[in-house]
């Protein structure tokens, strides 16, 4: 290994990439853009939900029942409609997705003391927003049908109301959310979202360096020298690896200052694993680059390889318990899975290296895999 | 005049086939193409579900009564996992810490003689929510099973049923309509399918017409007889064609057979309307081609163009979560037409009477971007 060597290919290529002035502003620019992009915009809330009601019986009642749609910035109120055939052409055109009919003598029922009914129907069509509209409905309903009991009982049997209430609900839950006490979902995306990037950006660099060359035929220019393989590969990454690790510092402070996730844990150990998990992922694009001949597959491949791993197995949108058996074992090959649990540990929960080494050493291990087989497979002799 | 149509159309026709046959010439891409279409389009709509499932529960149980055990087994699959039981809330939060557990239960002493007195009895759960969709789902179900359980006990000391048919309470009728069962694969399928429709008609045209740049064979086409827009359009045309082919082969050999998403409406006008999309989105695609000089520079643009495209449009996320500001923003990116008549068509069963707006709105966005892409090409080559 002759460290003059490397040297210069490293500074070869730096000069390369400050050159590309697009490449040079995409290789800092593009991971903050794609934490601001994705920060702002990968929100799963469920809010402003449009909705319309049918309300036949338009009693005091009925529109204090509607009252709790309307006051909730759940949903977002768009106007009564005459009837039940006004509300399929709405849904079917995503202008609403829930409506809500009261069926008439909804107040007269009530006030006799017996069930009356209420229709919901929401739009089916994304799951994750059907099952949580289905759960603000059934909370909103529960709700009313406690006050309403409550009332009832005490009016009927003369109970005090906390009594009445007491009979109606025995058993209350009081839940205590730990790590994001406010449910902030920038809090857990903004660290999540350091994950992402890091795992999309630098095997983009990687893979793009060595293919152009490839590409464009400067290479023939390695296969002639002197250089070793492993020099030259070293040489090769490490401007890449060292854009990368400053990436993590400014995205560690845009996840802090400009989404405001509270760092807990132990900022050098952080900073430690997040270097291990670049070199595993500009291996990634090491590997890539071995395999594929021209740019623009190279693209493609890495964006199959990082994007979709780190966006769907490694944790971040879809619990890992919750994926089939076959993608269980997919996530586990991938190494985003194992940095989440690093990033959201020492993020949010506060722990340090006793808890979270193993983690860092299968990242070091993976690391190591890659760049072990990047050499071996690496070739010096052109036409494969 | 009508000789130099029947040119016009020569020309495009043996430009287009030279660039499908360019295509059909790199096995990679087309394999990679091939795997977008079907393979990933399968693993997301198999493997992903944001439901909550299994989620590891770890129980304190300090009443130890028939009521506490009672509502503990009230937690169950499918989603919950109980772990078991451990003897002190501090085994119990480092379980929390380490992520072995996601829920902590905890029953305090004196559980069950609360309820048998009348007054109401209270437990504690500690939930994760460093993954705050995860973290509101477990909220909501274990409210649902505790208030149910709470109906349950109220039931029983009124006598079975009668509270619910003599009260004044809400009969809930919820109904789902076009997924009644939510089934996750049919959402995930198409979401995935039109974002890799959105990746490949970005990338494809801007690709083709970048690699001429670089290998330098634009100097033959500027010098041969043909117009920019000859050039052009033909490489829109072949990817398109490509693109809907792909199209093609992930609804018949993934979605149907496979998934079994149910088709309600019309699939040729979906195939009409991804072909108008595919179409706007090469505009855009030919755009990022006059921006860069090589491929790694398309590759970061894309990424740069796509990236909002996908979140502004309700591809993976409910469009109406985004605020205020970007809500405004969004009729006029092409992907939130497309997604919203993707899914109105395939699933709601909505025909041209419905969605003709949208329709429109996606051609007049289509040919704005069309006829920029093309002008900038045009100045280019010019």
């Amino acid at each position: 290994m002759n460290l003059h060597r490397m040297l210069a290919v490293a500074w070869k290529e730096w000069r390369e990439v400050v050159r590309d002035r697009l490449f040079f502003t995409m290789a800092f620019i593009l991971p903050l853009m794609l934490m601001g992009v994705l920060g702002w915009g990968l929100s799963l809330d469920v809010e402003n939900i449009p909705f319309v009601v049918v309300d036949h019986d338009n009693t005091p009642l009925s529109r204090d029942y509607i009252g709790h749609y309307t006051d909730s910035r759940y949903f977002r109120f768009r106007g009564y409609l005459a009837d039940e055939h006004r509300i399929d052409p709405l849904l079917a055109d995503s202008k609403v997705r829930l409506a809500i009919v009261i069926p008439p003598r909804f107040q007269e029922r009530l006030l006799a003391g017996t069930p009356a009914p209420v229709q919901a129907l929401i739009d089916g069509v994304f799951p994750f927003r059907a099952q949580t509209l289905k759960g603000y409905v059934a909370a909103i309903n529960a709700a009313f049908s406690r006050n309403l009991l409550v009332k009832h009982l005490a009016r009927s049997r003369g109970l005090p109301r906390t009594a009445a209430e007491a009979m109606v609900q025995p058993v209350r839950l009081e839940t205590r959310y730990l790590y994001n006490q406010a449910i902030r979902s920038d809090w857990s995306m903004a660290p999540a979202l350091i994950m992402l990037v890091l795992m999309v950006t630098p095997p983009f660099l990687t893979a793009l360096g060595v293919v152009r060359e490839r590409e464009s035929g400067s290479i023939y220019n390695i296969y002639a020298s002197t250089i070793t393989k492993g020099e030259f590969i070293i040489g090769k990454l490490a401007p890449y690896a060292a854009i990368s690790c400053f990436n993590i510092l400014t995205l560690w402070i845009v996840a802090m200052q400009v989404f405001g996730a509270p760092f807990k844990g132990n900022a050098p150990f952080f900073y430690a694993a997040s270097v291990v998990y670049v070199i595993c992922t500009a291996g990634i694009g090491l590997l890539v680059s071995i395999w594929v001949r021209t740019q623009m597959a190279a693209v493609l491949l890495t964006m199959v390889i990082t994007f979709i791993p780190a966006m769907l197995y490694s944790g971040m949108l879809v619990p890992i318990q919750s994926l089939s058996p076959e993608a269980r074992l997919e996530a586990h090959l991938f190494p985003p899975l194992y940095y989440l649990r690093l990033t959201w540990g020492t993020f949010l929960k506060g722990l340090g290296p006793e808890a979270l080494w193993r983690d860092v050493a299968i990242l070091a291990l993976y690391a190591t895999l890659l760049w072990g087989i990047g050499w071996w497979r690496f070739t010096k002799r052109p036409g494969r | 005049m009508r000789g130099r149509l029947l040119l016009w159309w020569l020309r495009l026709r043996v430009m287009t086939a030279k660039e499908l046959i360019q295509l059909g010439r790199d096995p990679l891409l087309l394999i990679i193409i091939a795997w977008f279409f079907t393979a990933d389009v399968y693993l997301a709509g198999s493997g992903i579900s944001m439901e909550l499932k299994h989620a590891p529960l770890v129980v304190v149980d300090l009443d130890h009564s028939a009521a506490s055990r009672e509502l503990i087994h009230k937690f169950r699959e499918p989603h919950f996992r109980l772990l078991g039981e451990v003897a002190h809330p501090v085994e119990g939060q480092r379980m929390l810490d380490s992520g072995e557990a996601m829920l902590l239960l905890e029953i305090p002493p004196g559980f069950q003689r609360d309820i048998r007195r009348g007054l109401q009895a209270t437990a504690q759960l500690r939930i994760d929510t460093s993954n705050t969709i995860l973290g509101t789902l477990a909220a909501a179900y274990s409210a649902q099973i505790v208030e149910a359980y709470a109906l349950e006990l109220a039931e029983r000391r009124f006598g079975t049923g009668r509270l619910l048919e003599r009260a004044p309470v809400i009969d809930d009728r919820r109904r789902v309509w076009y997924n009644p069962n939510q089934t996750e694969t049919w959402f995930m399928s198409i979401s995935e399918l039109l974002t890799v429709i959105t990746l490949l008609s970005l990338m494809l045209p801007a690709a083709a017409a970048v690699r001429e740049k670089e290998r330098g064979t634009i100097q033959q086409l500027i010098v041969s007889p043909l117009t920019p827009t000859q050039v052009m359009l033909p490489k829109v045309v072949a990817m398109t064609l490509a693109i809907l082919a792909g199209t093609a082969g992930s609804l018949f050999l993934i979605l149907l057979p496979v998934f079994q998403v149910p088709v309600k409406g019309s699939l040729p006008l979906f195939f009409l309307v991804t072909a108008e999309y595919v179409f706007a989105t090469a505009g855009l695609g030919l755009f990022i081609a006059t921006l860069a000089r090589n491929l790694g520079q398309v590759t970061l643009l894309v990424v740069l163009v796509m990236m909002p495209m996908l979140l502004l449009s309700g591809a993976w996320t409910p469009p109406e979560a985004m605020p205020e500001a970007l809500r405004m923003v969004m009729p006029i990116t092409p992907l939130y037409h497309f997604i919203e008549m993707g899914y109105a068509i395939l699933l709601k069963g909505a025909g041209v009477d419905i969605l003709w707006d949208s329709m429109l709105a996606l051609a007049l966005i289509g040919l704005a971007l069309f006829l920029f892409g093309a002008w900038r090409f045009r100045r280019q080559l010019g």
